[in-house]
């Protein structure tokens, strides 16, 4: 544990010392300072427009809702995109020569260094979401007293979609030794597959083959489920109960058959 | 115990492309006493650097067995009593020569409480002191060659792997990491050092091995290796004729250079004896009589350029 902990600590430093990361923080601290402004000069009934100038509860949770949809989707799909952008060459790094050399002759297992960097990019991840989620979370509260926990949740079903984006950059990174490869899968992956996967009812509604479908079933169980978590996290976001946790679970499994397909890997690979 | 000891390694590389197979180390074996300075030495893709790896667990053999300090090279963990530095390292480099030297204690199970202590030792022993709190990125080719010796003990090795440690040093660098390198020895520690400078080998190594094309050529202790004990040179106190030798001498080579001085090979020490004899009957003093000595430089020539024309 104390290995993982070392290499994940690194990876935390190695994170921090791309700007992306600092970009990353930057805008939402500028966001959260908006709002924060933005909720001390103006009251409640004027972000309705003067509709309504009554502060009933349910018109602070409808106003408190359009706020957290406001910053929830560019937090998930641009948070995304930057954090995978900055860990997709955690892996290449790693396996460069001189560098990885120095690590194996550690007391160190090879599993050991692969959970290390997984956790390190998952936890700096998970932490700036977290704290631009919880920094919006408390001024809500504040502005509107709505204390909605789930709107915390959705920073972790954001960092599991990360993470499970972020496993299959560990294992193209293995077996190609390219950054630029691993972010172009991750990115088809994140923008293109699963979106179009997760609507893949709707398509089958014009698509006849009996081929095509079992063709998309599969990819959909083959591709991380970030789309459907998306819709999750959105749920999660707005307070609406989530009564269906499969791509929650699948994503958990997805990680560890992916991390343990690039432990196998990694273990057999001369460097 | 042996501190290493390497029983019929052979590694082949295939690639992946071309279905091509290297064979970089070929039933390879050796033996390092504990305590003692070892140089390996080949021309570059000998298999040094394969030999190397295969002991750290960073690359796999295709057959044989090795151990380290009595353990398989499978068990991960004799790694704590292992110090490596590889060539061409390349640390973080946004981490100062401190927080480097701290992250690779703490993967050497270093205990914390000494740790600081043992940073500021180490960056002392290496002339690295006042660039503690230096980030690497900024650092010279020498310096990142000192830091990665002080990352090497960092945990008190039984057990240092050196890979061409004196890569970009300057001559004083050098010297001084000569220097640390008997310090070592004289506290006990092994050390493997893998190089082509053969000079600085020799200079510190008390056996060296020669290797090439992933075969052991030789090994044996500088002394061993550099005398020839066939090889005398006499030399004489006063002139004497040179024919008066050709024809004393027929089946025994002898040259005499410019400064008197005779180099004679003989086959053994009645051969030996002879000689003396007859140039004393001759009428001529001799002032000293030494064993010839070759430069490891010049043995492992000898060794490579034969080893070629057998391949050839």
């Amino acid at each position: 544990m104390k290995n993982i902990y070392t290499i994940s600590l690194l990876t935390f430093r190695e994170a921090l010392s791309k700007k992306i990361f600092l970009f990353f923080f930057s805008v939402s601290t500028f966001v959260i300072l908006v709002f924060a402004l933005l909720f001390g000069f103006v009251s409640a009934e004027s972000f309705s427009g003067g509709f309504v100038n009554a502060s009933t509860t349910s018109f602070d949770n409808s106003i408190a809702n359009g706020i957290k949809m406001f910053i929830i989707y560019p937090l998930y799909a641009g948070g995304l995109f930057l954090s995978i952008f900055s860990v997709a060459g955690f892996i290449p790094t790693l396996l460069e020569k001189g560098n990885i050399d120095l690590i194996l002759s550690k007391p160190v297992s090879r599993p050991q260094v692969i959970l290390g960097k997984f956790f390190g990019g998952t936890f700096m991840v998970f932490s700036n979401i977290f704290y631009a989620i919880f920094m919006l979370w408390i001024l809500i509260g504040i502005k509107f007293s709505v204390w909605e926990a789930n709107f915390l949740l959705s920073a972790f079903t954001i960092t599991l979609a990360f993470a499970s984006i972020y496993s299959i950059i560990i294992l193209v990174g293995i077996l190609s030794k390219s950054s630029t490869f691993s972010l172009v899968i991750s990115y088809m992956i994140f923008f293109i597959f699963s979106p179009i996967l997760s609507s893949r009812d709707t398509i089958f509604a014009f698509i006849d083959s009996g081929f095509w479908k079992t063709l998309f079933e599969m990819l959909y169980y083959i591709i991380p489920q970030t789309s459907d978590l998306s819709t999750i996290t959105t749920s999660f976001a707005v307070g609406n109960s989530v009564e269906n946790f499969d791509s929650i679970i699948f994503s958990i499994v997805y990680i560890i058959l992916i991390l343990l397909g690039a432990i196998f890997i990694f273990r057999k690979k001369d460097y | 115990m042996n501190a290493i000891e390497v029983n019929q390694l052979t590694k082949i590389y295939k690639t992946s492309k071309k279905n091509i197979e290297v064979t970089a180390l070929n039933n390879f074996s050796l033996i390092v006493k504990k305590g003692e300075i070892f140089g390996l030495l080949g021309p570059n893709g000998a298999g040094k650097t394969t030999l190397i790896k295969i002991l750290l667990g960073i690359v796999f053999p295709t057959s044989g067995s090795a151990t380290i300090l009595g353990s398989p090279i499978s068990d991960f963990r004799i790694k704590q009593k292992i110090g490596f530095l590889p060539e061409n390292h390349k640390f973080p480099n946004y981490l100062t020569a401190e927080q480097t030297l701290k992250y690779f204690a703490q993967l050497s199970n270093v205990e914390i409480k000494n740790v600081g202590l043992q940073i500021d030792k180490l960056l002392e022993l290496v002339k690295m002191t006042k660039w503690k709190k230096t980030k690497i990125s900024k650092f010279s080719k020498g310096m990142m060659q000192r830091l990665g010796l002080a990352q090497a003990m960092m945990n008190n090795p039984e057990l240092i792997f050196l890979d061409e440690p004196t890569d970009g040093v300057d001559p004083i660098g050098r010297k001084e990491i000569r220097d640390v390198l008997n310090d070592l020895k004289n506290s006990g520690t092994t050390i493997f050092l893998n190089s082509h400078l053969l000079s600085e080998v020799e200079l510190v190594s008390d056996r060296v091995a020669i290797m090439n094309s992933g075969k052991l050529l030789k090994e044996g202790t500088v002394e061993d290796l550099t005398t020839s004990k066939e090889s005398y040179i006499i030399e004489t106190a006063s002139n004497f004729d040179n024919n008066l030798l050709l024809e004393s001498f027929d089946n025994i080579s002898i040259k005499l250079d410019p400064a008197n001085k005779l180099n004679v090979n003989v086959k053994d020490n009645l051969e030996l004896n002879f000689v003396i004899d007859k140039i004393r009957k001759a009428g001529v003093n001799i002032k000293t009589i030494s064993i010839q000595k070759h430069s490891l430089e010049e043995l492992f020539m000898s060794l490579i350029n034969d080893e070629r024309r057998g391949e050839k």
